[in-house]
């Protein structure tokens, strides 16, 4: 150790050494006080399967783990090669031949030890296990939801292995969404060996209980409501030859709803990094010198979504009155402060297909009151609100937002019940169609407008289970969104989401309430943490002074 | 069987027996010490094995490092009774001991082997407990330090805490306030509707303001300056504005309010996390003393190698684990100490299976030590009793040996002297009988093989040889008698040939001498002859001179007296040799003097010299007359001069000197030649009267010449004989005669052996 120092000259490595001593001495070199990070997140992901998960916090805590064949440069939305070190499109967009890198490792873990690296029987395990229903591992953990909302099933017409190395896939018409799609959480590539080997052990569950992947950190343990634990991957492929001094070796999702105490935690050091520090306490963090705040616009919404399966939500005039009676501006301004931004459209305006010719929609309670008379509705009614337990980064207090909705709509008559459940249960009945009025939001999967208008609004995802949590299906909008998938020309598809967002204003099946700037207060010894438009939390490259 | 093997017997079965109790006592001994011996070993070994035991109990219980010197105690005391178990097999008396041994000694390998497996685990634990209890240590500290970020956390929250219910406070101020404004808002309104009296409108504008003026203050405690200003500026409008300050008021206390029970909410959140911080330090430490007390009980367990209160810790640790693992405590600290708990246990887990491997160890050792232990003591019974049996049977074997050597001694000793003496006296009777007559039948027992038929048959065959040996001798004498006329008869006649022979030389050296006289006086009548002739022829020619007549008569007168001189000569040379002849043939006794008689013989010698140019030197004339055998004196010296001449000077590059010399010697005559030749070899000297003795056998030597001389000497003569010579320096021989020998024949002297020197 001491001639390690002295080799060196950085004085940063030297503390660093100093301190290896210390501890060394202090455990006996016990592997205990590996370089951890802590990442103070906001709440349980509902699964460590990326095929599984639909929200930011369990897909960025399923990326630590996992890649996928083509992704996005962190930051952006930027698609680059992944697992695929190249691909060709041919035959009019509908066929994909993907060349996978060779060599990449998977994690070994207590049960496993991989035998060879990644390979086309993985990619083809990753993808028909979510395509084929009579897949083994189909029905395994839950509901490929993403790939069904996607509608990959009805696209892809067949995936073949071309030989080790190569995996194409034949889809039955264009899609332009379809690299992006790749890009997803649930395009990861699982190991098929260890799927395998579970399925021989009878343990197939363990699949999304002690994933397996070739990120850059492998999965040690998850306790809900207390941490999910991770290793650096030595032999992670994209891992720079030597590695630095500073770089981390054990990531923790320190898991902490509250945001007051995640501040906390992040002021006495116990995490680096912190998820969506409350909109009162921005100025705290900025001013604390210890503190960073780390801010990035996100491709994201929060709306209100209305249940158009659900009287008297059926009625499209009760829902433009909802929209009408409510005061955005008032509820942007309380609860998202300087961060967030009105919204006019389920996509943000920094998409390329934001209709910038509409008007922001109107805060008119005395319209309100008429279409609601016009409805029939004079005297009011009484429904649910649900609102979202935990703060996302589109909401960063569901209950307040959904507090001064509620106001606002007691003003017309309607008499809102606030409903909510912890977050797992709570996405279950809004994926299950139980709410009539509820909180949501979406980050981007993709940046592509497709991922905002099809996947939350088309008539696909309106069947049970879909992310089109308002089971709003308007024949004509879901002509528009779908043959804009089906064309890259963007001038053609700019003309289809204008249409049909205008259609969108009219059926009002949401009150759009907010985009937002997605903040990350850090530690200053965290080096290499940004934000992502795509609601990625990324710990790859993320470096930490001690 | 024989006398010697009897008498073997006799004197061996004794001793053989005495021998043979000796050997077995010895042997015995020698064993009973071997036993004893081993005895003592055994004793040692099961010492050595029972410290060892001892000692390993010792190194189980002992500190760590305090193991090291038992180890080695322990070892030291194994590798002793191993030699000695060794040592116990290589002098076991039987097979079952040395297998005993054997099997002690591989039970011993094994005890040891246990041993330094049980050290090994005992190492290797003793490295688990060590890093175990670091680890636990560390725990503690962790748990500590966990509980202190935990404190700290937990200060930090309360003002946390205490922020957010200030702020609530405000807050609900601030939406008290607004209340009262909208109240006093409404009462104005109210008051207006109704037409109420200036005054009492005036109170409620004045109370509108006043309510204002609170909500603004309430307003900026909670940091809303523009709402602030904005209330104060709307309850300071006149009523025109009353909408608009409803309005505001409304949309104001909905966030307003909203914000509160966002607060509200945060601040019961921010309680309930307190209420979980408290439980969570408490746990933390909870965990540090958990881990302390467990640390404790482990070690304890440990040090009483209780495997089943140790796994039992084992259970505890999971435990300990799984709550360290399911508090939210801090993340940094908690991977550490859920790695520091698992690390524990996992070594826990490996020091139970070391503890339970010993444990098996030392019952297998104990085993094995009870097993050694056992057969060193039936090692050392063994021994000892070998030994007891040995020295019991040693005194009986002394008696029994005795008693029976004693017995048996005696009998033999009976049988065999009766056996020898019945057939001795037989014997003796028997040659008594012998010796009263010889002729009578042989000794009786000659079938007999033992001695005494060797001694009969001796005896027989003494009495046979005796008889023969008295013919052979009887026949021998007659043939000796024989042999002796037959010599007596030889030697005359080789004395008459040697005489005959020297008469031959007399003959020869007459002959020459006479030739020399005869032929001159032959020439000398022939010269005369020849002068008558020529004289006649004058004569009768008439040719006669005076002068010639003259010188014939002295030429005559020359030539008879030259014819009478030698012819005289010739006449004395014939009358001495007549002499000598008559002298050697005769072999009578005459008297005569020694010198004229000498003189005569050299002179008829000189022939023999002349050869050689030897020369006769004689000494003055001695005047000697003596009576005795001239003929006999003759031959010997004309013996001695021919040996003078054929050996002395033989190879001689000069002619040598013989000195004769004649000489009184009391009432002998003493007579020495001498030459000055090459002398006689020492070794030939004792040899020379031998008869045939001669080194000149190749010159004709008979080797009989001095043999004749001795005999001559001492038989004719009466005299004696001496020899000295030295080889290159001559050789005298010496004669001493008496004047006149007696009439004795001594015959005895001739028939002696011949003698270097007769007496």
């Amino acid at each position: 150790m001491r001639r390690r120092a002295r080799d060196r000259i950085g004085y940063r490595v030297r503390a660093a050494a100093t301190v290896a001593v210390m501890l060394a001495a202090v455990t006996g070199a016990s592997p205990g006080q590996a370089r951890t990070l802590v990442y103070c997140s906001e709440g349980n992901p509902e699964s460590l399967d990326p095929g599984l998960v639909t929200t930011t916090t369990a897909m960025s805590a399923a990326w630590q783990m996992f890649n996928s064949l083509v992704e996005f440069a962190p930051g952006t939305t930027d698609l680059r090669p992944a697992l695929a070190e190249s691909w060709q499109v041919s035959d009019g967009g509908r066929t994909y031949d993907f060349t996978l890198r060779a060599g990449v490792r998977f994690h070994a873990n207590a049960g496993f030890t991989p035998s060879r690296p990644l390979n086309a029987d993985d990619v083809l395990f990753s993808f028909l296990r979510q395509w084929k229903p009579d897949h083994p591992y189909h029905r395994v953990g839950g509901d490929f939801a993403y790939f069904r909302d996607l509608g990959l099933a009805g696209l892809i017409e067949g995936i073949e292995r071309l030989d080790e190395r190569r995996v194409r896939f034949r889809l039955k018409e264009p899609d332009a969404t379809f690299l992006p799609n790749l890009a997803q959480a649930f395009g990861s590539i699982l190991s098929a060996e260890y799927a395998e080997q579970l399925a021989r052990r009878g343990v197939p569950e363990e699949l999304a209980r002690a994933p397996v992947g070739t990120g850059p950190f492998r999965f040690v343990d998850y306790r809900p409501d207390v941490a999910v634990r991770y290793r650096s991957f030595p032999e992670y492929w994209r891992r720079a030859a030597a590695a630095e001094a500073e770089t981390v070796e054990a990531l923790v999702f320190s898991i902490t709803p509250n945001t007051a105490v995640r501040l906390t935690k992040l002021k006495a050091g116990e995490c680096h990094v912190m998820a969506f520090p409350g909109t009162a306490d921005l100025d705290a963090v900025r001013t604390d010198p210890d503190l960073a705040l780390v801010s990035g616009e996100e491709l994201n919404i929060a709306y209100l979504a209305l249940n158009t399966a659900r009287p008297p939500m059926t009625d499209p005039r009760v829902r433009r009155a909802i929209n009408l009676a409510i005061d955005r501006r008032a509820i942007v301004e309380a609860v998202y402060g300087p961060a967030g931004t009105v919204a006019h459209n389920p996509l943000p305006p920094s998409s390329w297909a934001f209709h910038r010719d509409l008007p922001e929609p109107p805060f008119d309670r005395e319209a309100a009151a008429r279409l609601l008379a016009e409805a029939g509705l004079a005297e009011g009614f009484e429904t649910d609100l649900w609102f979202l337990p935990v703060s996302r980064p589109y909401n960063p207090n569901g209950r307040r937002v959904a507090d001064m909705i509620r106001v606002d709509l007691s003003r017309i008559g309607v008499r809102a019940r606030l409903v909510t459940r912890d977050w797992t249960a709570y996405r279950a009945a809004l994926y299950g169609g139980e709410p009539t009025m509820m909180l949501y939001g979406w980050t981007s999967d993709n940046g592509d407008p497709d991922n905002f208008m099809n996947v939350l609004l088309g008539c696909r995802a309106a069947e049970p289970g879909g992310a089109n949590l308002a089971r709003w299906c308007d024949p004509g909008y879901d002509a528009a969104v779908q043959a804009a998938r089906r064309t890259d020309d963007r001038e053609v598809r700019t003309r289809l989401y204008r249409d049909a967002q205008v259609r969108f204003r009219e059926a009002a099946p949401w009150v759009p309430l907010a985009h937002t700037l997605v903040h990350m207060a850090i530690r200053r010894t965290v080096n290499g943490f940004r934000t992502d438009p795509l609601g990625r939390t990324l710990f790859e490259g993320v470096t930490l002074t001690e | 069987m024989r006398v010697g093997r009897k008498i073997a017997l006799v004197g061996g079965v004794p001793i053989l027996v005495a021998a043979a109790i000796a050997a077995a006592g010895w042997f015995l001994l020698t064993q009973g010490e071997r036993a004893r011996a081993g005895a003592l070993l055994a004793a040692r070994v099961y010492h050595d094995l029972t410290l060892a035991r001892l000692v390993r109990d010792d190194f189980v219980a002992a500190r760590a490092d305090a193991r090291a010197a038992f180890e080695t105690r322990f070892f030291d005391l194994t590798d002793r009774a191993g030699r000695g178990l060794a040592t116990l097999q290589n002098q076991a008396r039987t097979r079952g001991q040395a297998e005993r041994a054997a099997a002690a000694r591989q039970s011993l390998d094994r005890y040891v082997e246990r041993m330094r497996d049980f050290s090994a685990v005992a190492r290797e634990n003793d490295g688990l407990i060590a890093e175990m209890s670091r680890r636990a240590s560390r725990l503690t500290d962790l748990a500590e330090q966990a509980r202190e970020r935990q404190q700290t956390s937990n200060v930090d929250l309360a003002w946390t805490l205490t922020g957010k219910v200030n702020r609530l406070r405000a807050t609900r101020d601030a939406v008290t306030g607004l209340n009262a404004v909208l109240a006093a808002a409404w009462q104005l309104a109210l008051a207006r509707e109704r037409g109420a009296p200036p005054g009492t409108e005036r109170s409620e504008r004045t109370r509108l303001v006043h309510a204002g003026r609170d909500l603004a203050a309430a307003l900026r405690a909670t940091s809303r300056e523009t709402e602030a200003a904005e209330a104060e500026r709307l309850t300071a409008l006149d009523s025109a504005a009353s909408d608009r300050l409803t309005e505001w008021g409304e949309r104001l206390l909905k966030i307003v309010t909203s914000e509160q029970r966002t607060l509200d909410d945060e601040v019961a959140q921010l309680l309930t996390y307190a209420g979980e911080a408290n439980a969570t330090e408490q746990a933390t430490q909870n965990i540090g003393i958990t881990t302390l007390k467990l640390g404790q009980r482990t070690a304890e367990a440990l040090a009483r190698r209780d495997a089943e209160a140790v796994s039992a810790m084992l259970g505890e640790g999971e435990r300990l684990s799984a709550s360290a693992s399911a508090l939210p405590i801090s993340p940094l600290i908690q991977s550490e100490m859920i790695e520091a708990i698992d690390g524990w246990r996992a070594r826990l887990a490996t020091t139970v299976d070391g503890l339970k491997r010993q444990n098996a160890m030392i019952a297998e050792m104990d085993g094995l030590a009870a097993g050694l232990s056992e057969a060193a003591r039936a090692l050392n019974d063994d021994a000892v009793e070998d030994a007891d049996r040995f020295g019991t049977f040693l005194g009986q074997l002394l008696l029994a040996g005795a008693a029976v050597g004693l017995l048996l001694g005696a009998l033999v000793a009976l049988a065999v002297a009766r056996s020898i003496l019945v057939p001795l006296r037989q014997l003796q009777g028997d040659m008594i009988a012998l010796a009263a007559d010889p002729k009578a039948e042989g000794l009786s027992g000659t079938q007999r093989t033992d001695e005494l038929g060797d001694i009969a048959r001796a005896t027989n065959f003494f009495v046979t040889e005796i008889g023969r040996r008295e013919r052979a001798l009887r026949r021998a004498k007659d043939q000796a008698d024989n042999a002796l006329q037959d010599l007596h008869q030889a030697q005359d006649d080789l004395i008459r040939a040697e005489k005959l022979a020297s008469l031959g030389q007399l003959v020869a050296g007459v002959a020459h001498e006479i030739n020399t006289p005869l032929g001159i006086a032959l020439t000398t009548a022939t010269l005369v002859r020849d002068e008558t002739r020529a004289f006649q022829g004058l004569v009768t020619a008439g040719t006669l001179s005076r002068s010639r007549l003259t010188h014939f008569v002295d030429r005559v007168g020359e030539g008879s007296q030259l014819l009478c001189a030698n012819l005289t000569r010739a006449a004395d040379l014939v009358h001495g040799f007549k002499q000598v002849a008559v002298d050697r043939a005769s072999d009578e006794r005459r008297r005569f003097d020694l010198d004229v008689w000498l003189g005569e013989l050299l002179a008829s010698l000189q022939p023999m010299l002349r050869k050689g140019g030897h020369r006769i030197e004689r000494d003055d004339p001695s005047g000697i007359v003596v009576d005795t055998y001239p003929g006999v004196l003759a031959q010997v010296v004309t013996n001695l001069v021919a040996n003078a001449v054929v050996h002395g000077f033989a190879g001689a590059e000069r002619p040598g000197t013989i000195t004769v010399r004649v000489s009184h010697a009391g009432s002998l005559v003493r007579l020495e030649v001498s030459d000055d030749g090459g002398g006689i070899a020492p070794e030939h000297l004792g040899r020379i009267f031998d008869p045939f003795f001669t080194t000149a056998r190749s010159h004709g030597s008979t080797g009989l010449g001095m043999h004749i001389v001795h005999n001559l000497v001492t038989a004719k003569l009466q005299g004696r004989i001496a020899v000295e010579s030295e080889p290159g320096r001559g050789t005298l021989v010496r004669l001493e005669f008496p004047r006149a020998p007696g009439e004795v024949e001594r015959t005895g002297t001739a028939r002696r052996p011949a003698g270097a020197q007769a007496p």
